[in-house]
């Protein structure tokens, strides 16, 4: 199992998609940075196919005060959630 | 575990910088060992030792210091990278005949085969970039 780490949102970045290609059935997605905006129950459609395996890093959603918008569906984490997300995961692979 | 680090923003140029660091205090918080952080394209912008960012603002440079003097954290530099952008110690910059250098210990000026044998002797090797 692989943790895909993505920083860039789905609003401004076509990345999100080689990186869901990319991912494997048991897979996770953290979202870090504006990558938080993919969160939100607006834009959380775009990773749809990942519904579970998905997560999104506390600090920057509260730095961009959208913890308050961040889809039901979404796991959030803190940092340390964030080490034990790489702890669990075989390898990371950053996407920007 | 054994964690390795590889940086490629540069400081308050986008927020790369700021997430390897929290990341890296949690890491030695969770009890793992970091076995070096690499800075590699834009990130060798950290090692800037004449940084000198407003005081109410963090202090990225000074703050991956304290992260080598505290834990002991190798702080590797491309060497490549850092002279293409100015970022010479004193042995470059006598080499180059520069006056003044601009890297000083605990960052250290290394090859790219560092950041192989990183990512060989690490259990994870967390990449953050621009």
């Amino acid at each position: 199992m692989l943790l895909h780490i993505l920083n860039r949102s789905p609003a401004t970045s076509e990345v999100y998609r080689q990186a869901l290609a990319a991912m494997g059935p048991e897979d996770r997605l953290l979202l870090i940075e504006d990558g938080v905006q993919g969160a939100m129950s607006t834009l959380v459609g775009h990773f749809a196919e990942v519904t579970g395996r998905l997560y999104a890093l506390r600090d920057d959603l509260e730095a961009r005060g959208l913890i308050a918008h961040c889809d039901t569906t979404v796991a959030v984490t803190d940092m340390a959630g964030f080490v034990t997300l790489t702890e669990d995961a075989d390898r990371t692979l950053s996407w920007f | 575990m054994r964690y390795g680090i590889l940086l490629m923003g540069a400081p308050y140029s986008s927020q790369a910088s700021h997430s390897a660091l929290r990341f890296a205090k949690a890491v030695v918080a969770r009890g793992h060992a970091l076995e070096g952080v690499f800075f590699y394209h834009d990130g060798v912008q950290n090692a800037a030792r004449l940084a000198a960012p407003p005081q109410d603002e963090p202090h990225l440079v000074d703050a991956w210091a304290e992260l080598a003097a505290e834990h002991g954290v190798p702080l590797q530099v491309c060497i490549a990278a850092a002279l293409r952008r100015g970022l010479l110690d004193e042995r470059e910059a006598a080499r180059h005949g520069k006056q003044g250098h601009s890297v000083e210990a605990p960052f250290e000026l290394t090859g790219l085969g560092q950041l192989v044998d990183l990512g060989l002797r690490c259990d994870r090797l967390i990449t953050f970039a621009p």
